[in-house]
C-alpha cells in the first residue's frame, strides 16, 4: 500500500540514482583516462637506470653517480617546466644554460613531457649498454608511450609534449657531453699511466686483472662539477704522513684496519656486505642512496614535485661528491691498506672485500654517503627512520636506520670492516661529503 | 728427419710470405702452426642467425656419424636450421664437407653435443635450444631421430645454453646436466631472471631418464663440465655463469655423487667466491701435473685456474689460483687489428696445434652485439704453450686473425693428417674453416677409446702419454666449451718421439699397463684388448 500510495517516489529515486550514475559514469572515463601517475613513470625509469648501472661495464661508481645526477636534473626540469611551484636549475648548476621554453598558450601533457625527457636521456646515458639493456630501454619506452598519456590529450598535445620532453633531454644531454665524463674508454682505466714512485703511493692490488694495473679514472676530479664550483671546492688536509714506524699515526691506523679485519664479527661482515656497492654487482654507492630515496618516496607517497626535487639534489650531491673525492684521491695518491699491511704488518693478510683499483684517501663511499645524508636530512629531517631493502635480492638482509646520518655512518665504517680503508679516510671523507652536500642543499628549487 | 723438415720448411718459406713469417717465429724454438682459411672451398655454409636470444650459443660438434673415422660436423643455426656436414676429406687432402639432411635441422638451436646415450655404438646428439631440449638418437649413416619420448626425457622450455654428461657409478645410462640462461619471456627486465639448471638421472627401468632434479641456485650457466678435478674417481660438475644476469650468484662446483642429491661445494670446503662473465670452460692438465686446470672465458680478463696447494697423497680442496696473467693466457684484448678495447671470449679448447707435446689454447672471440665498450674487431686467439707452461700468442702469424664475431668452435683433425684443424661458428655470418698446414709440426698419436656396455666412449677415462720428455694427461669429458664439443679421436702431439708410452685409466679407475705405441698412428683402444693401430688409407 505504501508503495502504491507513493507510486512515483521509487521511480523518481531511481531516476535520480540513474542520473547520478550517469554523471559519475561520464566522469569515470575521465578518471580512468587520466594518465599513468607521473610518480609511476618516474619510478619505472629510475628502476631501470639502477639495473643498467649494474649491468653496463663502464658504470663504475663515479660514472654511475654522474648518470644519476643528469637523470635527476632531467626529471626535475621536465616537471619544473610545467609546475608553478618549481624553478629551473639553469644558472645554478655549472654552465647550465636556460632550457628551451614551452610554446605559450599551448597545452601539454605533463606525464608525456616527463616520460619523453627521461626516455631520451636514458638512451643517451646508456647508449653503450649491452643488447639486453638496449632492449629493456626500448620495451619500457614502448610500454610508457602507450600508457602514459592521458586519453583526454589530443594527438597534437601528445606530440607537442613528447617533442618538448625530448628537447629538454637534448639540451641537458648536450650540456652533459661537455663535462669531461661523457666518454669512458677501457672501462675507465687509462691506456697509459705512470704510477707515482714511493711506498706511500697507490700500487696495483689486483694482480689478476691486466686492466687494473693502472688506477680507475685518474682525471675524474677534473670533471665539471654540478652544484659545487669545482673538484677542489672541498679540499681535505693531507692524510697522516706515511710511516712504517709503529708509533706513527699512519701505522696505528693501518694496524686498526688489520686487527679489525682479522676478527670480524658476523654483524661487521653483514655491514660490509650490505654496503659493498661494487661496480657490476650492485647499483653502486650512488645507486644505493637513490634506491633508498625511491623506497622512501614510495612508502611516504611523496608528491611528484618533492620527488624530483629530492632526486635532483641527491643526484647532484653524489656526483659532486665523487668529483671532489676523486680530486683528493689523485692529489694524495695514497697506498691502500692491503699493500701497506702486507708489506709492513702481515704478508698474508687479505681484506674481507676486494680492494678497489684506485687510491685510498679519502673513502669514496664515505664522501658520497656524507653528501647524501646531508641532502636527505635537509629535505626530510633527521632522525627519519627507514628500512632499506636495496640489497635483498643479492642475499643481504634488509637493514633499518634511525635516519640518514645513522645509515651513512654505517656505510662509511663498512669500508673499515671491509679492510679497504684506514679510519682517517672515512672520517675526513665523511666531512668532505657534508661540505659538498651543502652546495646541493643551497640550490633554489621551490618558488 | 731434421734435414727433411728443413727442406720442407724451405719449400714453404718460398711459397708464401705468411709462411715466411711463421718460420721466422720458429727461431726461438717454437713451432708456429700455420693455418689456411679454406672456408670458401670447404663446403660449409652455416650462419648462426638471430637477435637477442642468440647473442649467446652457436655451438659446433665434431664427431664421426658414418663410421669412416673422419670427424663430421654439426653446427647450431640459431633462428635458422641446425645443419650437419659430412666430412668428405681424405687423408691429408683439402678439407671438404657436404651438407646432409640428417634430421637435426631444427630451428632455435643454440648448442650441440655428441654423446652415445643408449650405448648402441652410434653417436647420438644433445641439441640445446631456445625452447625444448631435443635428444636425437643416432641411426647410423648420419641420420638422427627424436628420442625424447622413447627415452622418457621430459624437457621444459627454456633458453638452454650448456650441457655436460657423466656416467655415475654402475649406471647404465648417463646423467645429463643442462644449464639454462635468462628467462626468454623477461625481455623487458632480464636481470635476475636466470632459470633453473637441471640434472637428469637414469630411471630405474633402464630405458631413459627420471624427472629432472633442479640444480638451484641457478645463475645463467653458459658452460658446464663434469670433471674429476680432484682425481677422486667421481666427477664433480663445474658451472660457469654469466654475471651479467644473475643476482647473488657466482661460479659453481657441484658434488654429484651416486644416489645422493647434488650439493654445492662450500666456502668451508675451500671453494672460493668468483664472479665473471662465465662463457666457456676448457680443461687441461699441465705437463707432469696430476690435476686438471681450467680456463674460463669471460669478457676482458679470462681465468686460468690451477689447483692451489695440491700435495701428493692428500685429498685437495677446490682452491684455485688464477694464473692467466702470470702465464700469458689472460687474452684480455685484441692482439692485432688496432682495436684496444677489451675482448669477449666464448669457446675455449686445449689441443696441441703444433704437435710439440704441449696443449695449446684456442679461444673464439667476438663482441656480444655491438657493445661499444668492447672490441668489435676481436680476433680469436691461438696461445701456444711453452715448456715452462707459459703461453705465447700466435693467432696473427698463424693466419687465424680474422674479425668475424665468433662463438662456438670445434678443433679436430678433420683430414686425418695428424694436425688439428679448426671450425668456428660465427654470429650473423658464415662459419669459418681453417686447415692446419703447419709444415714442420711434430709427431703425434691419436687415440679413440671404447669399452663395452654402458658409457661406450669411456667418458671419465684418463689417457696418459709419456713421450720421454714429460707425461701428458688428458681427461675424456663431454661438456664444457661454449655450446658444443667433440667426440672421437683424442690427439696428442709428441714432438720428435718416434714412439711413446701410453696407458688408459678407465672410468672405474682400473689402469691399463703402460705400453709402447708408434707415433704418427691412430689407435683404437678397446678395453681389455690390445690397442689396434689404424690408418686412413689413401683416398679414404
Amino acid at each position: 500500500m505504501l508503495t502504491h500510495g507513493r507510486p512515483f517516489l521509487p521511480a523518481r529515486w531511481l531516476q535520480t540514482a540513474i542520473a547520478v550514475f550517469f554523471i559519475i559514469a561520464i566522469h569515470l572515463p575521465k578518471a580512468e583516462a587520466a594518465s599513468m601517475p607521473p610518480e609511476t613513470v618516474l619510478q619505472k625509469w629510475y628502476t631501470l637506470s639502477l639495473a643498467l648501472i649494474r649491468h653496463t661495464p663502464t658504470y663504475s661508481p663515479p660514472v654511475a653517480s654522474r648518470a644519476l645526477a643528469y637523470l635527476g636534473v632531467t626529471a626535475y626540469e621536465a616537471v619544473a617546466s610545467g609546475s608553478p611551484k618549481l624553478q629551473s636549475l639553469a644558472g645554478q648548476l655549472q654552465e647550465l644554460k636556460p632550457l628551451p621554453p614551452r610554446e605559450a598558450g599551448k597545452a601539454y601533457d605533463e606525464v608525456v613531457v616527463l616520460d619523453a625527457a627521461l626516455a631520451a636521456m636514458m638512451h643517451d646515458l646508456f647508449s653503450n649498454t649491452g643488447p639486453s639493456g638496449q632492449q629493456a630501454i626500448r620495451h619500457l619506452e614502448e610500454e610508457l608511450k602507450s600508457t602514459a598519456a592521458s586519453t583526454d590529450s589530443t594527438p597534437e598535445t601528445i606530440a607537442r609534449s613528447e617533442a618538448y620532453g625530448q628537447a629538454i633531454a637534448a639540451h641537458l644531454a648536450a650540456w652533459s657531453h661537455e663535462d669531461g665524463g661523457a666518454v669512458i674508454e677501457n672501462m675507465g682505466f687509462p691506456w697509459s699511466y705512470e704510477l707515482k714512485k714511493g711506498p706511500e703511493h697507490w700500487a696495483p692490488t689486483n694482480p689478476l686483472s691486466r686492466q687494473q694495473q693502472v688506477p680507475l679514472l685518474p682525471d675524474w676530479g677534473k670533471n665539471r662539477s654540478f652544484a659545487m664550483p669545482a673538484g677542489a671546492s672541498c679540499e681535505l688536509p693531507p692524510p697522516y704522513p706515511y710511516s712504517e714506524d709503529p708509533s706513527s699515526a699512519f701505522y696505528k691506523d693501518a694496524l686498526e684496519t688489520y686487527q679489525i679485519g682479522k676478527s670480524l664479527t658476523p654483524e661487521q661482515k653483514a655491514i660490509a656486505f650490505f654496503w659493498i656497492d661494487d661496480a657490476m654487482g650492485s647499483p653502486t654507492p650512488a645507486g644505493h642512496w637513490i634506491s633508498i630515496l625511491i623506497q622512501i618516496a614510495e612508502h611516504d607517497h611523496l608528491p611528484l614535485e618533492r620527488q624530483v626535487d629530492a632526486l635532483a639534489r641527491l643526484g647532484v650531491a653524489m656526483a659532486d661528491a665523487f668529483i671532489g673525492c676523486w680530486h683528493e684521491k689523485y692529489r694524495y695518491d695514497l697506498v691502500r691498506p692491503m699493500t701497506y699491511i702486507r708489506r709492513v704488518i702481515a704478508a698474508d693478510w687479505t681484506p674481507f672485500l676486494l680492494t678497489p683499483p684506485f687510491p685510498e684517501y679519502p673513502s669514496g663511499h664515505s664522501t658520497q654517503s656524507g653528501a647524501a645524508a646531508a641532502v636527505l636530512a635537509a629535505i626530510f629531517g633527521d632522525p627519519y627512520p627507514f628500512s632499506d631493502t636495496t640489497r635483498e635480492r643479492d642475499g643481504a638482509v634488509p637493514r633499518s636506520f634511525n635516519g640518514f646520518f645513522d645509515a651513512s655512518k654505517e656505510a662509511s665504517i663498512s669500508r673499515l670492516y671491509g679492510g679497504i680503508h684506514f679510519r682517517a679516510a672515512l672520517e675526513r671523507g665523511f666531512e668532505q661529503g657534508k661540505c659538498i652536500g651543502a652546495y646541493a642543499i643551497a640550490l633554489k628549487t621551490w618558488r | 728427419m731434421i734435414f727433411y723438415r728443413l727442406i720442407v720448411s724451405l719449400f714453404f718459406l718460398l711459397l708464401t710470405p705468411m709462411i715466411a713469417i711463421a718460420t721466422a717465429q720458429a727461431s726461438d724454438g717454437l713451432i708456429v702452426p700455420l693455418f689456411e682459411d679454406v672456408t670458401p672451398t670447404s663446403g660449409i655454409t652455416s650462419v648462426y642467425k638471430g637477435d637477442w636470444q642468440y647473442m649467446v650459443g652457436g655451438g659446433a660438434a665434431a664427431f664421426d656419424c658414418n663410421g669412416d673415422q673422419f670427424p663430421d660436423i654439426a653446427l647450431a643455426g640459431g633462428e635458422g636450421a641446425a645443419s650437419l656436414f659430412i666430412n668428405k676429406s681424405t687423408k691429408g687432402s683439402a678439407l671438404a664437407f657436404e651438407r646432409f639432411e640428417s634430421g637435426i635441422e631444427l630451428n632455435r638451436v643454440t648448442g650441440i653435443y655428441p654423446i652415445d646415450i643408449d650405448a648402441d655404438g652410434i653417436t647420438d646428439l644433445v641439441i640445446l635450444r631456445v625452447g625444448e631440449i631435443v635428444l636425437m638418437r643416432g641411426l647410423g649413416q648420419c641420420r638422427f631421430e627424436r628420442a625424447n619420448e622413447a627415452w622418457h626425457f621430459a624437457s621444459t622450455d627454456a633458453w638452454w645454453t650448456s650441457f655436460s654428461a657423466t656416467w655415475e657409478k654402475d649406471a647404465k645410462w648417463p646423467t645429463l646436466a643442462f644449464g639454462a640462461y635468462i628467462n626468454p619471456k623477461s625481455e623487458d627486465n632480464p636481470w635476475g631472471s636466470c632459470t633453473e639448471n637441471q640434472l637428469f638421472r637414469p630411471n630405474e627401468d633402464g630405458n631413459g631418464f627420471t624427472k629432472p632434479v633442479a640444480l638451484t641456485p641457478s645463475y645463467c650457466a653458459l658452460s658446464m663440465l663434469f670433471t674429476d678435478w680432484n682425481r677422486s674417481g667421481t666427477p664433480s660438475l663445474r658451472v660457469s655463469n654469466d654475471r651479467e644476469y644473475y643476482e647473488g650468484g657466482q661460479e659453481q662446483l657441484w658434488h654429484v655423487e651416486a644416489h645422493q642429491e647434488p650439493r654445492l661445494y662450500t666456502e668451508a670446503e675451500g671453494w672460493k667466491f668468483l664472479k665473471i662473465w662465465g662463457m666457456g670452460i676448457a680443461s687441461t692438465v699441465f705437463p707432469n701435473e696430476l690435476y686438471p686446470s681450467y680456463f674460463l672465458t669471460s669478457m676482458s680478463d679470462n681465468k686460468l685456474q690451477v689447483l692451489n696447494g695440491a700435495k701428493p697423497d692428500t685429498s685437495p680442496a677446490p682452491l684455485y689460483k688464477d694464473l692467466a696473467y702470470d702465464r700469458g693466457a689472460i687474452a684480455y684484448r685484441p692482439y692485432t687489428g688496432g682495436d684496444l678495447k677489451p675482448s669477449t671470449a666464448w669457446h675455449a679448447q686445449f689441443e696441441d696445434m703444433n704437435n710439440d707435446g704441449y696443449f695449446d689454447l684456442f679461444i673464439a672471440k667476438g663482441n656480444v652485439d655491438r657493445m661499444p665498450d668492447f672490441a668489435s674487431k676481436d680476433p680469436s686467439n691461438l696461445l701456444m704453450q711453452r715448456p715452462d707452461s707459459r703461453f705465447q700468442e700466435v693467432g696473427d702469424v698463424a693466419g687465424l686473425a680474422r674479425f668475424a664475431t665468433a662463438r662456438g668452435a670445434a678443433l679436430a683433425d678433420f683430414n686425418l693428417d695428424g694436425k688439428m684443424d679448426i671450425v668456428v661458428v660465427n654470429r650473423r655470418e658464415n662459419a669459418a674453416v681453417w686447415q692446419n698446414i703447419t709444415p714442420n709440426a711434430g709427431h703425434f698419436i691419436d687415440v679413440m677409446v671404447h669399452q663395452t656396455g654402458p658409457n661406450r666412449d669411456a667418458i671419465g677415462a684418463w689417457l696418459e702419454v709419456d713421450d720421454g720428455n714429460h707425461i701428458t694427461r688428458r681427461e675424456i669429458t663431454i661438456g664444457g666449451g661454449h655450446a658444443g664439443g667433440s667426440l672421437g679421436w683424442r690427439h696428442f702431439g709428441v714432438d720428435s718421439a718416434a714412439s711413446v708410452k701410453m696407458r688408459t685409466i678407465w672410468p672405474d679407475g682400473q689402469a691399463d699397463d703402460w705400453a709402447t705405441y708408434a707415433s704418427d698412428t691412430y689407435y683404437f683402444v678397446q678395453r681389455g684388448q690390445s690397442a689396434r693401430p689404424w690408418s686412413p688409407t689413401a683416398g679414404q
